[in-house]
């Protein structure tokens, strides 16, 4: 087809575009072309019962047509096709753009709003403050929804389209189907004329506006992580009207009015038109209804009366980007996340609210939500958080990822620099974060890759009940992957399922406390998911081969911390 | 400290090996930058395990003789005097999540025989008390007992007797070890050789504890004998 699908001659600001008038003469003339391709007998049926120009031009598989001249605008749309029903083939041949243009204004009066599409392909709906709102083509709806992404003051380098409309819209497209065929399958042009499946309303309407929207908003329409969402309902008082079978067969998406449709789908690079979705609809397929006659809307539709048209709702939003980096927690009065028992917050801070409150700012997002990969320990139980076994993380450093939820801005690797200065420059010295960086989506693969395989490494303050022999230090540190069982710890066994778990110690070593006959610190890599303390003071023996148990005495951990969680992720 | 240098140096071999190498390098301009940078990192990765060690160190005269033990620390123990029958003295360990670890009060009579306990035995009363497999979050199958049933039977050279459960609830674990390992409880009856983990639920446990005393009154109560 020769079109220039992007032989937009209106302009590409958001100002109000053209009138009719503008419309190119090559314009003028496809558009004729393309309706005196169809029957006029179907063409005056369906106008006269209250289908609009473009569900009539889709259901003849005529979108590309149409949706490659988002200028062209609902009346002359109107006139034109009235005129080939009028008069057929041998009407208006050499109407000039000028007689057209008198009609379109006569037209513009009369518009009503279609049955099939709910006014959805008119460009009409129902704006938030109740108002009705008639844009005359695709490009005029399109700069309104650029106009609203504008508002959101995203940064965005692309975004992607999603449509959500009311189940009866399916239905009466699925109507208007089902009463063509049964009154003209039986005539010779019928399967020339209709294809067996043409698009969906919803994706007619991407097809419509994805073009002029690219061109607004100056970026490309991709799966993309910026959603820009268009979402019509009914108002309660129109669905309470519906037609609603009383058949059983198909109930399952029968909920309108309140409850909308959430078919979200993405229209994937709508600029090749050849992979737009068919719906055929001879076989509804979407609720697994065979019978085309029961339970949907019947032919003709009813008038929508009034403002009876669609409300829409614009919506966009970022899906979820992420800041990871390794933290480093110095103090045992700070917990991992936000800690609130009975209204009363527990410990001084938490890692969470440190760094989360100061990465939310610089990316504009609603809000944050803070994953680390595994946790220092704390006795809940206890909930003293003056217990010296509260651990802090050394060392290298956790993974950990905070997610920004609606982020407006990606801040700049500079900007991620400075936030990482900021945070370890606070006063308290409470925690430190290292090798901060801005992901995409990736963030979330890295840390649960491996996190359950991985080691860990600690240092325990031990003492037992005898004197230090020089044979102690021989028997623990020959250790290399030593297997231990370990009955799920008293301390937990309230919450967690009473199981005997297999864990590795990889190896230990000694670290003498010059002073002390019956204290010294051990250096241990387990794998991960030990019980450390438990591994110390041997749990009332639940937990074997313990260090006491190698020791041949009474062993008892008074400190832990956490020096290394060996991942991959955001080591340098 | 020359425990902790010596091991210093044991574990980075290749710090020195790289200072050596670097200086060994050419003395061009640009080589001389990459070695005071090498260094510097060096240095830096120093710097940050003294730091680490550092924080690890405890400060020795803060250290208490001898620590809590891990029981002390995470429980409360009480004890219930002669339960049911003279001599039969009984421990229960309180955890702060709710359960309670029972067992044989160093005082019991048992403990107090020639040769001490030489077997035990968990099929007491309808069921083999070792034989129960609680699973899940929830506990499913637990059996609930109530404050006298029957945990196992314990048996001295002469005699034998049998340990209670205290509390109402739910039976979670017995110790098996003691089938194969009955000198534990000789040994060790407060730790190693407890014989069983119950649940009880709250009120249950407020109830139990109403007849129980506490170390300080236990203790003035047997000495006193």
């Amino acid at each position: 087809m020769a079109s220039n699908g992007a032989a937009l001659h209106s302009d590409t600001t958001k100002a109000h575009v053209s009138s009719a008038a503008e419309t190119d003469n090559d314009d003028l003339v496809f558009l004729r072309r393309a309706a005196r391709s169809l029957p006029p007998p179907v063409l005056k049926d369906l106008l006269s019962n209250g289908v609009c120009a473009r569900c009539i031009l889709k259901q003849f598989g005529q979108h590309e047509y149409i949706c490659s001249r988002p200028s062209v605008t609902t009346p002359l749309l109107n006139v034109i096709l009235r005129e080939v029903a009028e008069h057929g083939d041998a009407g208006a041949a050499n109407d000039s753009v000028g007689e057209s243009k008198d009609m379109v204004d006569v037209e513009k009066e009369l518009q009503e709003v279609c049955r099939v599409c709910l006014g959805i392909l008119q460009f009409l709906y129902v704006d938030d403050n109740g108002i009705l709102v008639k844009k005359s083509h695709a490009c005029d709806f399109a700069a309104a929804v650029a106009d609203n992404v504008e508002q959101g003051g995203y940064q965005i380098d692309s975004f992607c389209l999603l449509v959500s409309l009311p189940p009866v819209v399916v239905d009466n497209e699925q109507a208007v189907w089902s009463y063509i065929k049964e009154k003209y399958s039986s005539e010779s042009w019928f399967t020339e004329k209709f294809p067996s499946s043409c698009i969906t309303v919803k994706d007619f309407l991407k097809l419509s506006i994805t073009n002029p929207l690219e061109k607004l908003l100056d970026v490309k329409c991709n799966e993309n992580s910026f959603r820009v969402q268009l979402t019509y309902t009914l108002s309660d008082a129109l669905s309470e009207n519906e037609p609603i079978s009383e058949s059983n067969g198909c109930y399952k998406r029968r909920k309108i009015g309140k409850s909308l449709s959430c078919e979200t789908d993405t229209l994937k690079n709508s600029t090749d038109l050849q992979k737009v979705e068919n719906h055929d609809l001879t076989s509804n397929s979407s609720n697994g209804c065979k019978d085309d006659q029961a339970g949907l809307s019947k032919f003709p539709l009813e008038k929508v009366n009034g403002n009876g048209c669609c409300s829409l709702f614009f919506q966009c939003y970022k899906t979820s980007v992420y800041v990871g980096g390794r933290y480093l927690k110095y103090s045992r009065n700070v917990s991992q996340s936000r800690w609130i028992i009975d209204d009363e917050r527990m410990g001084e801070a938490s890692v969470e609210e440190i760094v989360g409150s100061n990465i939310l700012p610089i990316c504009q997002g609603d809000k944050y939500k803070f994953h680390a990969a595994g946790r220092e320990d704390i006795d809940v139980e206890n909930s003293i958080l003056s217990s010296p076994l509260i651990v802090r993380m050394l060392g290298t450093g956790r993974p950990f990822l905070v997610e920004i939820l609606n982020a407006r801005q990606f801040p700049s690797d500079l900007l991620i620099k400075e936030i990482e200065t900021k945070i370890n420059s606070l006063e308290s010295k409470l925690v430190q974060v290292k090798n901060l960086r801005f992901l995409g989506s990736q963030g979330w693969e890295l840390m649960r890759e491996g996190e359950a395989e991985k080691q860990k490494q600690y240092v325990a303050l031990v003492w037992i009940s005898r004197p230090f022999e020089n044979e102690d230090e021989q028997k623990l540190s020959s250790v290399t992957d030593l297997k231990v069982l370990q009955k799920t710890p008293v301390r937990v066994l309230h919450r967690r399922s009473p199981l005997e778990r297999e864990k590795i110690i990889h190896w230990m070593k000694i670290e003498k406390i010059a002073g002390s006959s019956q204290y010294f610190l051990l250096h241990l890599c387990t794998q991960a998911g030990t019980y450390i303390k438990e591994f110390v003071h041997g749990d009332l023996g639940r937990t074997y081969p313990n260090v006491g148990s190698i020791l041949g005495c009474r062993a008892e951990i008074l400190q832990l911390d956490v020096t290394d969680v060996k991942m991959d992720c955001f080591q340098a | 400290m020359t425990a902790a240098a010596a091991e210093d140096e044991q574990r980075n071999p290749d710090y020195n090996l790289r200072i050596c190498t670097v200086i060994r390098n050419s003395t061009s301009e640009d080589s001389e930058i990459e070695q005071k940078q090498l260094i510097k990192e060096e240095e830096d990765e120093e710097d940050e395990e003294e730091e680490l060690r550092r924080l690890l160190l405890p400060n020795v005269d803060e250290l208490p003789q001898v620590p809590p033990s891990s029981i002390e620390a995470n429980f409360t123990t009480f004890f219930a005097p002669d339960f049911m029958k003279p001599g039969h003295d009984q421990y229960v360990h309180r955890h702060a999540n709710g359960l309670c670890v029972i067992g044989l009060a160093p005082h019991h009579v048992a403990l107090k025989e020639k040769g001490g306990i030489v077997s035990v035995d968990f099929n007491v009363g309808k069921s083999d008390r070792s034989g129960i497999k609680v699973t899940g979050k929830r506990k499913k199958n637990a059996q609930h007992f109530e404050t006298n049933t029957a945990l196992c039977k314990v048996f001295t050279a002469e005699s034998s007797y049998i340990a209670r459960c205290c509390v109402k609830g739910s039976l979670l674990e017995v110790n098996e070890k003691l089938i194969k390992q009955p000198e534990l409880l000789n040994t060790m009856p407060e730790r190693e050789g407890y014989i069983a983990i119950m649940m009880p639920r709250p009120a249950d446990w407020l109830k139990a504890k109403a007849s129980l005393l506490d170390f300080e009154s236990y203790r003035k109560l047997r000495t006193e004998q």
